[in-house]
């Protein structure tokens, strides 16, 4: 037993739990590894997109004939051309009121731009080079209208964007269970918070750009879709509705992809156009994006303002929260995109114990790239509010940051627990997580430094900031879903097959991009089986060889998908059992299995391995009656819950208050996603989760001018972290297994990404509260932090 | 398109005397980034990378003669850093390891981009820019060299053979703020080179005007008021007038990457910290 | 135009568009897709190559610019007894996980530890500063850099 494990996890033989290297490694050292890119198509046509260049624009004409006589290109198609390519516009799988705005959303635009990158026009070209040189010949006339790139002036609907609905508001949603003891609670508040908070756009930029190939077998009407995707599986049903296909004869492939952040969970135009053009040209298509093209060919996150009140008591204790948002759908809505403020809804409470609770949120088109799920998708903006909120709660209260937090932690003996917004937190024990963050970061320590510092008036200050979090993932049991309006389920499905040598071939459902599913799949396996991990081997990725699957995203792989693969396996082992029985000439309730070997309780000469049954089964000379032959079970899992991990984390950073400039200088991180397979993969997804909410906090920013052009639109201004803006991070966890699930397991995906942030800026805001400073818009940058403290009339140059 | 490999200087000149609208190419590191984006069409290529003539640097008493196609690696790297310190820092905060095996001086030169970081160096240093074509051989001082926001002196079938700048004896600092520490366009820059034998400080600053600008009224106020004898720092108030007056010499505008509010702010915070660290104990004028 | 350059030890023709970069090169002419592109503004590192010895962006190189040259890519650095190790060091670090940045990255480290003989965590971070990787916080990629010193 490993400390990744509770004494009362179903693993025992010293496979999970412990850090084991990857098996998808040595492919991906070498080059072996074939993305989406590498795929060699001989025969292949290229498309390039012509993209609107204006935000919002009437398309005039278009004329196409320079293009068509540029070497090397092969056809040319405006909006118009393709209108009856498409059985529907693109999807949005959430319409999450009933009566939520949702335009048309064609892959290729008709009569207007309503965003810069929206796609006016497509060139099939021999090569990528000639698809290039085609975009330059094809001339398109624009009318441009005034672009709407500000919420508020979007809610105003001075300009509405689609004209068929008449608003720019897509839809209103709330979550208000008791209206009457918010009013309440708040009427007596002792302490009454109110914050606003603004979330920027972000740019999720996983390193491998998307890409498409579509493959035709125009005889016999197959079409395979390559994509750099997270979700095949879904694609497959999408494409097949959108083009109307028969949904039979659509087979999704994802190769080795790289990276996904929730941008490739989606259905893309580049997608639908690559297969409508593959069946007419009766060839592959291919679509390969560039990093500057990505910005308004692939969504982005976060994009909302937030107002967020807090009632307490006379001590800081929470008696109610209330918060409000208003959302950026962009120009339309992608797959999920109307679902992302929803799965924050339930979480403004934070891991506060709150007896009234109210959520409402208004969301918005712009003439913008659209936005949709990124990294934590709701819960990153949900707790990022509550935790600066709390700081400003305990200021108000005249505590620490830490104090407020202990004082309304959900105290452990009330899980499961019924929150006020209606969820049931399956397991928790936070102060703990608290408690060791502190000691990692030295708190007292940098305390008394931040007090020296203060007393000789540096010009470098020092801010500590907590976080404290609980997270809703494992998406999730489908009959919530449903109650979400949601347009699928949340199961997942697996297959054990013991193959006649006694390998082992696991089918998932799930879809790895990086996560290592292939590594800790085996592991479970073959702590289950008594094999080997190298001796299993997983399919993926592919739905002809995985037909069923929800694929991957909201930290689901493991509680969801993990489950329905522990579940097969157990299914697998209770069938050898019987033919082992039966071999044994016992009954199978008097066989213990271990080790990979069946023996009779009491009689351990009487045993037979696993690879003998396998065998036996395989060749079916002497099964029992009503056995079929062979090893294989197939399980789909539908979570009865969600799962709920969370921690702590403290940042600490130096401002200099000259330059603005914020140093990250330390930074711990106490997680807990219950029981871990395989720590090494936890601690990988909580390195980079953590980094990527630093980088919200602090450099990054898909900022848009007047005119709805990106002015960050590329890796050099768009400021992806490097190794040398980060530091080494301190991470420790505890274990409080789930209840949602055997095997006891959360997700750990997303939860380093949406604890950083608001850990970040508490502390920036910290260093900075002798100005009088309470908040600091993100991404706080060094001039964003040195006009900060000019308006609060300190820090004389 | 074509592409001509010149192999020496004389090829370079005569494959630019027959197609003037080539695009001369070196590190490419700004160019082929303009060209993958798609915001430049290259026609006609000359490179220069395998020009011999070019490349390495030669000193002469105390001028140093650096060849074109000298990289920022080698600006940053152990012989040359010592020679001129300020180009060694200004060379190592330019992009990224790879970016500086492959940026040459001369690229960014031509390049005249405001943010270019070896340019308030070569400004405060005086440089002198050695242009060369089928013609001949001409000296554009640095000041005279970029004419704007991406323009610069060259006339159609000239290209820039070499620079020349001064070894000075005093101490040098190249102090640069960006939005991150690393491979970041600069907001705001500053070069600092102190001339003990001139008994003068140089100073000149980057990203706050559409060419290098020279702050000559804190350049006379600090030259003046150093003790030169002692090398000591000077006090408070002469710090806060200079850097004052660096401040006065920007004329930053507004853009995405900074305001101009904040890049004369920013400035002037680098002008005192250079100044400040050039008079400190251990690396002063007298050390 | 007809480009020749010795990679992985091979010498390798082919007949290229004259503005074809070496990236493409590599993984269109010469079938080696292991280096790979992940942004057009020489910010990201992925398609990072040895060129006679020193990192380089192939994605910033014309593949004319290279005729005559040594080009290491990442498909060269295993040998016989299996991973360089530098490879092996990521391995061991968990230094990758989607593994799109990894050949860049690996070939930029086994450059940088080429040049230096005494790197630490700040160094070895300065010196990768021009390959972003998404997903790991680099934590681990310092962590491989310094073993493979060792």
């Amino acid at each position: 037993m490993t400390d990744t494990l509770d004494a009362t996890s179903p693993f025992a033989g010293g496979i999970v739990g412990e850090a084991r290297l990857r098996k998808e490694d040595p492919a991906l050292l070498t080059g072996e590894a074939k993305f989406i890119d590498d795929l060699a198509l001989p025969g292949s046509l290229w498309i390039a997109c012509v993209r609107s260049p204006h935000a919002h624009a009437r398309i005039t004409s278009i004329d196409t004939s320079e293009a068509l006589a540029t070497e090397g290109v092969a056809a040319v198609y405006t909006g118009a051309d393709l209108a009856d390519a498409w059985a529907a516009p693109l999807p949005c799988a959430w319409p999450v009121t009933d009566d939520m705005k949702n335009p048309a959303h064609h892959p290729v635009a008709i009569d207007k731009a309503n965003y810069a990158g929206d796609i006016v026009a497509v060139v099939v070209a021999e090569s990528r080079y000639a698809a290039a040189d085609g975009i330059e010949g094809v001339v398109v006339d624009y009318e441009p209208l005034d672009a709407v790139v500000d919420l508020a002036d979007a809610e105003s609907d001075r300009v509405v964007i689609h004209e068929d609905c008449g608003t720019n508001v897509s839809y209103d949603w709330a979550l208000v269970p008791d209206p009457d003891a918010v009013d309440a609670a708040f009427a007596d508040a002792v302490h009454h918070v109110t914050e606003t908070y603004v979330h920027q756009r972000l740019i999720p930029a996983p390193m491998e750009p998307r890409g498409v190939a579509a493959v035709p077998s125009p005889h016999n009407g197959d079409m395979t879709l390559y994509s750099s995707t997270q979700i095949p599986h879904i694609l497959k049903v999408m494409a097949s509705l959108t083009l109307g296909l028969p949904e039979q004869k659509v087979r999704v492939i994802a190769p080795s992809v790289g990276g996904g952040f929730g941008c490739k969970l989606n259905v893309y135009a580049e997608e639908i156009i690559c297969m409508a053009l593959a069946g007419r040209h009766g060839v592959p298509v291919r679509w390969t994006e560039t990093r500057t093209e990505a910005a308004g060919s692939t969504i982005q996150g976060r994009a909302q303002r937030q107002t967020i009140e807090l009632a307490a008591d006379a001590d800081g204790r929470l008696t109610a929260v209330r918060a409000t948002l208003l959302a950026d759908m962009g120009a339309y809505l992608q797959l999920v995109t109307p679902g992302v403020p929803l799965l924050g809804a339930f979480l403004y409470h934070g891991l506060y114990d709150v007896p009234a609770y109210a959520f409402t949120c208004r969301s918005v088109f712009t003439n913008m790239t659209p936005t949709d799920a990124y990294r934590g998708a709701g819960r990153p903006e949900a707790t990022y509010a509550i935790e600066r909120a709390m700081d400003a709660l305990a200021v108000a209260v005249g505590v620490g940051p830490d104090e407020i937090r202990s004082r309304n932690y959900i105290p452990t003996e009330k899980f499961p627990y019924d929150s006020p917004a209606g969820l049931i937190f399956d397991s928790g024990n936070y102060q703990p997580t608290l408690d060791r963050a502190k000691e990692l970061v030295d708190w007292d320590g940098r305390r008394a430094e931040q007090a020296d510092r203060r007393a000789a008036g540096s010009t470098k200050q020092l801010g500590v900031g907590i976080s404290s979090y609980v997270e809703m993932c494992g998406l999730a049991p489908s009959r919530t879903l449903a109650a979400l309006n949601y347009g699928a389920g949340g199961w997942e499905s697996a297959t054990v097959r013991i193959l006649p040598t006694c390998k082992v071939q696991v089918v998932t459902g799930s879809t790895p991009h990086g996560q290592g599913h292939e590594t800790c799949w085996s592991m479970i396996v073959a702590d289950q089986l008594g094999v080997d991990p190298d001796d299993v081997e997983v399919l993926h990725s592919d739905t002809a060889i995985s037909p069923l699957g929800m694929d991957t995203y909201g930290s689901r792989s493991l509680a969801v998908g993990g489950t329905a693969l522990w579940m097969a396996t157990e299914k697998v082992v209770d069938k050898a059992r019987t033919i082992a029985a039966h071999m044994l000439e016992a009954a199978a309730e008097d066989l213990e299995f271990a080790g990979g070997v069946f023996s009779v309780k009491g009689s351990p000469d009487k045993e037979v391995p696993l690879a003998g049954v396998a065998f036996g089964a395989f060749t079916a000379h002497d099964l029992p009656d009503d056995v079929e032959p062979n090893l294989e079970a197939q399980v789909t899992f539908d979570p009865g819950n969600f799962v709920f991990p969370f921690g702590t984390h403290i940042a600490v950073v130096e401002v200099d208050e000259e330059t603005g400039a914020v140093d990250l200088l330390d930074y711990a991180a106490v997680d807990d996603c219950g029981n871990q397979i395989n720590p090494l993969i936890v601690q990988g997804q909580l390195h980079g989760g953590i980094v990527q909410g630093v980088a919200q906090a602090l450099w990054e920013d898909a900022v848009y001018d007047a005119d709805g052009q990106l002015r960050a639109a590329n890796l050099a201004d768009y400021l992806v972290p490097s190794a040398a803006e980060c530091i080494d991070m301190k991470l420790d966890h505890t274990v409080t297994p789930s209840n949602s699930n055997p095997m006891g397991v959360k997700g750990i995906g997303e939860a380093g990404t949406i604890a950083s942030t608001p850990a970040v800026m508490n502390a920036v805001v910290d260093a900075l509260r002798p100005h009088g400073i309470t908040d600091i818009t993100m991404p706080a940058s060094p001039m964003t932090v040195r006009r900060a403290i000019e308006v609060a009339g300190g820090g004389a140059s | 398109m074509t592409v001509t490999i010149a192999r020496t200087l004389d090829d370079a000149c005569a494959a630019l005397a027959d197609r003037p609208d080539a695009v001369v190419l070196a590190g490419g590191t700004d160019l082929m980034v303009e060209v993958n984006r798609g915001l430049r069409r290259m026609d006609d290529v000359v490179a220069l990378d395998r020009v011999a003539e070019l490349r390495g640097w030669d000193r002469d008493g105390d001028e140093l003669r650096l060849g074109a196609a000298t990289t920022c690696a080698e600006l940053a790297g152990d012989e040359l850093a010592p020679l001129v310190p300020a180009l060694a820092q200004a060379a190592r905060t330019v992009g990224s390891p790879q970016i500086r095996n492959a940026a040459t001086i001369g690229g960014n030169l031509a390049t005249a981009s405001p943010a270019g970081d070896t340019l308030p160096v070569l400004a405060a240093l005086d440089a002198v820019v050695e242009v060369r074509s089928v013609h001949g051989t001409r000296d554009v001082p640095i000041d005279g060299f970029v004419t704007g926001v991406k323009s610069n002196a060259l006339a159609p079938g000239e290209l820039i053979a070499a620079v020349r700048v001064p070894i000075l004896d005093g101490p040098q600092e190249f102090l640069k703020v960006g939005t991150r520490n690393a491979m970041v366009i600069s907001v705001a820059s500053l070069a600092l080179v102190v001339d003990r034998a001139g008994r003068n400080v140089r100073v000149a600053l980057g990203s706050v005007a559409p060419v290098p600008v020279r702050a000559v009224e804190a350049e006379v106020l600090a030259s003046d008021r150093i003790d030169w004898d002692a090398g000591a720092a000077p006090g408070p108030v002469v710090v806060d007038r200079f850097a004052g007056l660096v401040a006065d010499a920007a004329r930053p505008i507004d853009d995405h990457r900074g305001t101009a509010a904040y890049r004369r702010h920013a400035v002037e915070v680098l002008a005192r910290r250079a100044l400040r660290r050039a008079f400190t104990a251990g690396s002063g004028v007298a050390a | 135009m007809e480009v020749s350059v010795t990679v992985n030890g091979t010498v390798r023709s082919a007949d290229v568009e004259p503005r074809t970069l070496l990236a493409h090169f590599l993984r269109d002419d010469l079938g080696l897709t292991g280096t790979n592109i992940g942004c057009d503004t020489s910010s990201c590192g992925a398609c990072t190559v040895l060129v006679d010895g020193r990192s380089a962006k192939s994605c910033t190189l014309l593949a004319a610019q290279a005729d005559g040259a040594e080009v290491t890519t990442i498909e060269g650095l295993a040998g016989e007894d299996g991973l360089h190790p530098m490879q092996q060091a990521f391995h061991e670090c968990h230094a990758l996980q989607c593994g799109y940045c990894t050949p860049g990255m690996v070939m930029a480290a086994v450059s940088l530890v080429d040049e230096y003989d005494d790197l630490d965590g700040d160094s070895v971070r300065e010196g990768l500063e021009g390959n972003l990787c998404r997903c790991t916080g680099y934590q681990n990629i310092v962590k491989a850099v310094l073993a493979a010193t060792e």
